[in-house]
């Protein structure tokens, strides 16, 4: 985004990385949760590890730790080799789901204690504590026990304690996973302000696709302990490279279709366009629910231009979900949803209605049907 | 659960069944307040004679300070050897751990009389017999297996991501297990104590045959005393054990709470 980005031997590379993982392998006995990881990070970025459960997000971010050690490959943070280096000898910040604040000390010396295993005097410890615990607006729970403070609060208290040792990485393992929907929403503005006011490097581990969309500078798209995709969440979302990534990033319609001789791809009795060119046969067309548009008067669906797609479809069903609608739309035996933010003018549609769906060439990705 | 028609039954059949788990240890106190000769129920005068004799009783006194002694050291071994063993057993997952875990609880599983006959010909050969290295070595072979239990399940118990958290914090392994395993412990070896001086204290069977005349505890002296006489001496020994018990486990009570220290 701001900085510039070299493909080298199909390896993304960036100038001068913080953290670069290089040719990671782990294995537990036969089986390989992570094949050949590579990886750059920049300085001040936060980088999301995006995947579903098992696809090695958090053994990666454990390695990255130092908490499991890799079967293969190099760890390095400023050009220092770490892999090799036990935990402790890190100076990373880990951040857990689960808080794992020790429950028997004060929130004051939970926060206190990696300053105190840094054997710093008294009075720069209370200053800092004090400093770091008005960061996350908790100064007033200094002296409670975590028991006695709620989820969120626990977590920034994690947050402070991780963050108060001036870490050279910060980790965080999906952690905002054990939040409710509206304090996860608070909290996901907060550490992204105090990661860029801090900028401090952070790898963000999250099985949520809008916590990675919203918050990092970029994102790692993981499955089955291979990386799909590393890219910005804009191109993540708009020029997915794989149908996986296409799938699991945002709401997609999924429909097979076959490349004809003219650059085409027939899907039934259409005819539709991609702006990248299919590169099989057979073929795999996702378009975002969101990116068509209903011509509910359109009477054929003939204007067939340069740069919008355009099917007869029949409406099948509605779901109303407050803010949204979703059309369910038959095209010749292939089901489309359509979502449009709602407005009044929409209570008059029925099943049956007929209507003409268009959407950009541009917004129409193409994957081989066997990817 | 108000307006439950089970409740006053279960309440009734409840309090039935709580009167007839202590029913024995109950008729124990008045007893102890007769004023006869011999044993009986109920007793057809009253005094404080047999608490004066129990004093009296240089035999009865020695044999309850050495099974408070005993008691004291067993628990203190038994939590100094159970401690890094469960460490060893849970968080390091050693090779051979699991083995190592179920040799040293096998005591459990046998039954107590063969221990104690074991017991007794290795340490005749040795001459640890009616000593008190031998009786803390006999105790430890019951105890261990507790404690190592207790702990064990304290320690699988634990949130393993405080640890982490503390040895990215900067934390050697030593000090992650100084300043947060063992204090995150602190119920299980409540536990422990409590449960490793009550056994000690209570034994009879294995210390039936590790003590003589030089040297005996509580329980077994009581022992020997109602095969010779029935008189309510007994009785108030009773009571003096009862009230050891009471009293650990009222300081875990207080130190912990009970639910905390044995149910969780």
């Amino acid at each position: 985004m701001m900085h510039q980005t070299i493909k080298r031997d199909g390896v993304e590379t960036i100038g001068n990385p913080h953290l670069s993982l290089e040719g990671i392998n782990k294995k537990y006995g036969l089986v390989e949760v992570i094949s050949n990881l590579n990886l750059e990070v920049r300085k001040g970025e936060l980088i999301a590890l995006l995947g579903p459960s098992g696809c090695g997000k958090t053994t990666t971010l454990r390695m990255i730790a130092g908490l499991i050690a890799p079967s293969a490959g190099k760890i390095a943070v400023g050009g220092r080799d770490v892999t090799h280096i036990a935990p402790h000898g890190r100076d990373m910040g880990l951040v857990f789901q689960s808080y794992a604040l020790f429950p028997h000390m004060t929130v004051a010396k939970n926060v206190a204690f990696g300053l105190e295993m840094r054997g710093l005097s008294r009075a720069d410890i209370a200053n800092k504590v004090a400093k770091a615990l008005a960061m996350v607006q908790l100064g007033h729970l200094a002296e409670r026990k975590p028991r006695e403070l709620s989820g969120g609060q626990q977590q920034r208290v994690a947050l402070a304690r991780a963050l108060v040792i001036e870490p050279s990485i910060l980790l965080l393992d999906e952690p905002l996973s054990n939040l409710d929907a509206k304090l996860r929403d608070e909290m996901r503005t907060q550490i992204r302000d105090i990661q860029q006011e801090l900028g401090i490097t952070t790898v963000f581990v999250t099985h949520d696709q809008v916590e990675a969309l919203s918050m990092c500078d970029r994102i790692v798209v993981m499955k089955g302990g291979l990386i799909e995709q590393v890219g910005t969440p804009h191109e993540i979302y708009e020029r997915p490279t794989t149908p996986f990534v296409a799938s699991f990033v945002g709401r997609t319609n999924r429909v097979k279709g076959k490349r004809t001789g003219d650059g085409c791809i027939r899907i039934g009795s259409s005819m539709i366009r991609s702006a990248r060119p299919a590169v099989q046969d057979d073929v795999m067309v996702m378009v975002r629910p969101h990116r068509i548009h209903v011509d509910w008067s359109a009477a054929s669906t003939e204007r067939q231009g340069e740069t919008q797609n355009r099917m007869a479809a029949v409406l099948s069903r509605i779901t109303f979900v407050g803010d949204v609608i979703q059309y369910h739309f038959d095209v010749g035996g292939t089901e489309f949803i359509v979502e449009e933010s709602t407005k009044k003018s929409q209570a008059s549609r029925r099943q049956g209605d007929e209507a003409v769906l268009s959407w950009s060439v541009e917004d129409t990705l193409v994957f081989g049907a066997d990817q | 659960m108000e307006d439950n028609p089970t409740s006053w039954f279960m309440r009734i059949t409840v309090t039935i069944l709580f009167l007839f788990l202590l029913a024995p240890v109950l008729l124990v106190f008045p007893i102890s307040f007769s004023g006869d000769q011999i044993l009986a129920f109920p007793p057809s005068s009253w005094s404080l004679r047999w608490y004066e004799a129990l004093l009296g009783n240089n035999v009865m006194m020695s044999a309850f300070l050495t099974s408070l002694g005993l008691a004291s050291v067993v628990t203190v071994l038994s939590l100094i050897i159970a401690i890094p063993a469960s460490y060893a057993i849970v968080r390091l997952k050693v090779t051979g751990s699991e083995f190592l875990f179920n040799l040293f609880t096998a005591p459990l599983l046998l039954p107590t009389i063969v221990l104690g006959l074991a017991i007794l010909i290795i340490f005749a050969s040795m001459g640890l017999l009616a000593t008190f290295t031998g009786l803390v070595i006999g105790h430890l072979v019951i105890t261990l297996p507790y404690a190592l239990r207790v702990l064990s399940v304290s320690l699988g118990n634990l949130n393993l991501a405080c640890e982490e958290a503390a040895s990215s914090l900067g934390a050697k392994p030593l000090a992650v297990f100084g300043k947060v395993t063992l204090p995150m412990m602190a119920p299980g070896i409540v536990a422990a104590t409590a449960l490793c001086f009550l056994v000690s204290f209570d034994e009879v069977v294995i210390t039936l045959f590790l003590t003589g005349p030089r040297m005996t505890t509580l329980p077994v002296e009581l022992f020997h005393h109602v095969e010779s006489q029935a008189d309510p001496l007994v009785a108030s020994v009773s009571v003096l054990l009862i009230l050891m018990t009471l009293a650990v486990v009222m300081i875990v009570d207080r130190t912990m709470g009970l639910t905390k220290a044995f149910v969780k």
